[in-house]
């Protein structure tokens, strides 16, 4: 039976050609330029094709990172052959299955929500039908269609590797692909769609005068609680569960989730426990802006506007997202020499550091080198698209290209394979409960509170010593 | 008991305390960060109110409030050069035209077709750079003359920017007579709310009848802006006004914010009048910071009359594409609590903007929609408004 690209990732070994760093220094520089070139053709306000305006380039970035969640994680490389991912080179992989990916995103973008939602469903998703709408320009027309598509494509992006992720594509796990595929696909967009009514329709029913009444919730009933009637309420939570999923799917190897053994409870517990991580995150990062700039007014612009301090959570948010996957996928996720939850603890250590350094490095220097505005809360400021950006880069590298050239791919041995399941047995084994363990539990909860509320006494000592844009 | 149940394991502890620490900070993270308690942390807000002195009168003319005519063709137009992004001076507009097409301008091409011409020919060099520009009949400008009488019966003139079209804003001068009050050297400075091409690139026509006048800049230009003094023909006094409040004489100050803005260009300048017995009078360009951002300021900074936020004059920067975001609403909902009791709002503002005020009750002053303003819902081109006098 034809397994297609089943379990490719993980059986597939990744032989770096040189001693570490190298490699990892090699896929950084390489993919950087790659970034570099690729955001001067599309997206760079001075470049070639300019779609940072910023909602149609932020759209299509969005989707193609769906676009090739959908493929690796969804349908696993579905109809590309096991053999073929073996013996086809990276180069030609990436090439093909990117231009794939890039088809797709065309056909879906063009066909599925401009033409068909766009002129059967809901205008809002169609711009030629919003031009013709009284006192809209073609270009606000496009980027709120743009926003209405990216705003489908944040709640998309958490689902759909969070099926995989937190709910092992149950039911289908024994499914055939394409069955299994379609199934999760048409799961995660009717789960997707039902959250799209529910956080991002009013939104887009306020956005148009008058007010939609009849056909959206006005206002919406996140107002008093989010002090904003903007959707970027739940951009920014929704933002923050799709980091979380690849948080929990990389430098936490699906830790602590995975120390569950019934399947059922490790899947409900693993959804929502993402969500509950996430909330946290979302509620935690705008404090920390309330922290550091003082508290959100309602009704101002920028900085001090609640809606964009929203918005902000999850722009800081990806900034996590960045250093955890390069340290997944570069990096071997290292260290590997302690237990698991230590493992996991330094690692996240790592990513909240990089995290803040990369935060601070974007702020002061990108729009010396990616054409975007000088400051934090410039509304055509997103930083979530370059960072998006080198994401699918480093995705497509990796899931595509094998880490090309710094690794080498070499199907992995049934020996091996064995091998693996059985280490990572033994290391959920040895987490189990003793007093020691539980000590260890408990002092450790009480140092994460302390140290929860010495980061609120440190943040705006800390903020007001750096000076992020001169 | 065991051995390894009696004595402390090392590697279990610590196993246990990495997960403890970062569930203990997760869970501190989900329950306390968006608590009312997390308010504690809040800093009171610490009144500096910085002595301005007072004024008896405000009055503001709209010497122009239509900075371009046609929305579908100045986003068209932003939207063919790359989008809000873009440096504009790359985008060829006038009078920076030098005939490459959109989005393939630069300063130095452009100016060098009419410098030779400023600011005395603007007539020749609005000619040449109407065939080599973009839609050059689309450039209209924001201007406005402000007239303030201080305590000891002093008057003073000011203009807040300069029009963009130099035919349209010279025509502008003309109708409010502000080309004789210039050539009289009644006019005592030029401010510049911010960089943007239609309330700063027709500062020609301000120069062309008084070169030496002294202007405001805020801080923050760019090299073509500053440039563009100089090639103005201006031969008056410069100064740069830093982050903050400047005050200029008693009762009225300016108020830098440094924040970026649309097509490439950073920090706006913004005017307050202290207006005694009636309360402060906010006069914007384009109030990119925001009205509410620049109320809040003023409490913050400023000692004014009866500790009432009076009046609001200009652009307020919501809808300035007639566009509209939900965060606008947030404006919307939340002006009314600042107790505003005069609000002259244009231009940027958009008409959207204006109809929701009104549909909110909000004291907004109507226009008479003449000299190609859209509509009296807000003042318009030649509409005068007086906080603390009647007009």
């Amino acid at each position: 039976m034809e397994r297609y690209g089943t379990g490719y990732l993980e059986e597939r070994k990744l032989v770096p050609r040189w001693p570490q760093p190298i490699p990892a220094i090699v896929a950084l520089v390489v993919t950087l330029l790659v970034f570099y070139i690729t955001w001067w053709i599309f997206q760079d306000p001075r470049g070639w094709m300019r779609m940072y305006t910023p909602y149609v380039g932020y759209m299509y970035t969005r989707w193609w990172l769906i676009m090739l969640i959908w493929m690796v994680y969804i349908f696993n490389y579905w109809p590309f052959k096991r053999s073929w991912l073996e013996n086809t080179h990276p180069i030609t992989k990436g090439v093909v299955l990117t231009a794939i990916s890039i088809a797709i995103l065309w056909l879906l973008i063009k066909g599925f929500f401009e033409t068909l939602l766009g002129n059967f469903g809901l205008a809002y998703f169609n711009p030629a039908r919003l031009t013709a709408l009284p006192g809209v320009t073609e270009f606000f027309a496009i980027e709120y269609a743009a926003l209405a598509c990216l705003m489908f494509a944040a709640i998309a992006s958490w689902l759909s590797p969070a099926w995989v992720v937190a709910c092992e594509e149950t039911p289908w796990q024994d499914l055939r692909q394409p069955g299994k595929g379609i199934s999760i696909l048409v799961m995660t967009f009717f789960l997707s769609t039902v959250i799209f009514f529910m956080t991002m329709h009013s939104h887009m029913g306020i956005l148009y005068y008058p007010w939609q009444y009849f056909t959206s919730i006005a206002p919406p009933y996140w107002e008093k609680f989010a002090d904003t009637v903007s959707g970027n309420f739940h951009v920014s939570w929704i933002m923050c569960c799709t980091v979380t999923v690849w948080i929990v799917e990389t430098i936490w190897e699906r830790f602590p989730f995975k120390l569950i053994k019934t399947n059922w409870l490790r899947r409900v517990v693993a959804f929502f426990g993402i969500i509950a991580i996430a909330w946290a995150m979302h509620f935690f990062l705008y404090f920390a802006q309330e922290l550091t700039w003082g508290a959100a007014i309602r009704g101002t612009r920028r900085d001090f506007a609640p809606d964009w301090r929203w918005l902000h959570v999850g722009e800081m948010a990806v900034f996590f997202l960045v250093p955890a996957l390069f340290i997944t996928f570069y990096c071997g996720n290292w260290p590997k020499r302690f237990s698991l939850p230590t493992n996991v603890f330094i690692r996240t250590l790592i990513t909240a550091a990089a995290a803040i350094l990369l935060y601070i490095f974007y702020y002061a220097t990108s729009h010396d080198f990616l054409g975007t505005q000088k400051g934090f809360s410039h509304p055509q400021q997103f930083p979530m698209i370059p960072t998006i950006w080198l994401i699918n880069i480093w995705l497509a590298h990796h899931w595509f290209m094998d880490n090309w050239p710094g690794w080498k791919m070499v199907p992995k041995t049934a020996d091996e394979i064995a091998a693996d399941h059985a280490a990572e047995k033994v290391q959920l084994a040895e987490v189990r409960w003793n007093p020691s363990l539980g000590w260890g539990l408990g002092a450790g909860a009480v140092c994460g509170v302390v140290a929860y509320f010495i980061i609120l006494s440190v943040l705006p000592w800390a903020y007001e010593s750096i000076t992020i844009i001169k | 008991m065991t051995e390894d149940k009696k004595t402390m394991s090392r590697r279990d502890f610590f196993k246990g305390a990495a997960m403890g620490m970062l569930g203990g900070t997760a869970l501190a993270m989900g329950l306390f960060s968006y608590t009312p308690w997390r308010k504690a942390y809040f800093p009171g807000v610490q009144r500096k109110l910085t002595d301005i002195g007072a004024c008896k009168y405000v009055k503001v003319t709209n010497i122009s409030e239509t900075s371009w005519f046609s929305n579908a063709d100045l986003m068209g137009d932003i939207k063919g050069a790359g989008g809000l992004l873009v440096n504009q001076y790359s985008y060829n507009w006038p009078p920076f035209g030098d005939g490459n097409g959109l989005g393939k301008g630069s300063y130095d091409k452009g100016i060098a077709k009419i410098k030779h011409l400023l600011p005395n020919d603007l007539e020749e060099a609005w000619a040449i750079t109407e065939k080599l520009s973009v839609h050059p009949e689309n450039a209209g400008g924001f201007a406005c003359l402000i007239e303030l009488e201080e305590m000891n019966g002093k008057q003073h003139k000011y203009l807040l920017d300069s029009g963009w079209s130099y035919k349209w804003t010279d025509e502008c001068f003309k109708r409010e007579g502000i080309d004789q009050m210039l050539k009289n050297k009644e006019i005592e400075a030029l401010f510049i709310s911010h960089e943007h091409f239609d309330h700063y690139w027709g500062i020609p026509v301000t120069y062309k009848y008084d070169p030496t006048i002294t202007t405001y800049i805020p801080d923050g230009f760019y090299p073509e802006g500053l440039k563009y003094l100089e090639d103005s023909g201006h031969k008056g006094q410069v100064i740069k006004v830093k982050a903050g409040l400047n005050p200029i004489i008693p009762g009225f100050a300016s108020f830098v914010f440094a924040i970026p803005i649309i097509c490439r260009v950073y920090g706006e300048q913004s005017l307050y009048f202290n207006v005694k017995d009636h309360g402060l009078v906010s006069v914007t360009g384009c109030c990119h910071q925001s009205i509410i951002q620049f109320a809040e300021t003023a409490y913050r900074e400023i000692q004014y009359e009866k500790d009432q936020l009076y009046g609001v004059y200009g652009g307020l920067h919501v809808s300035p594409f007639e566009d509209w975001d939900p965060k606008y609403d947030d404006l919307v909902i939340s002006l009314g609590k600042y107790g505003f009791q005069k609000i002259g709002c244009n231009h940027c503002t958009g008409i959207l903007c204006a109809k929701k005020f009104v549909e909110a009750g909000y004291p907004v002053i109507r226009g008479t929609a003449q000299f190609r303003s859209k509509e009296t819902v807000y003042l318009g081109n030649g509409d005068k408004i007086g906080f603390g006098i009647e007009v």
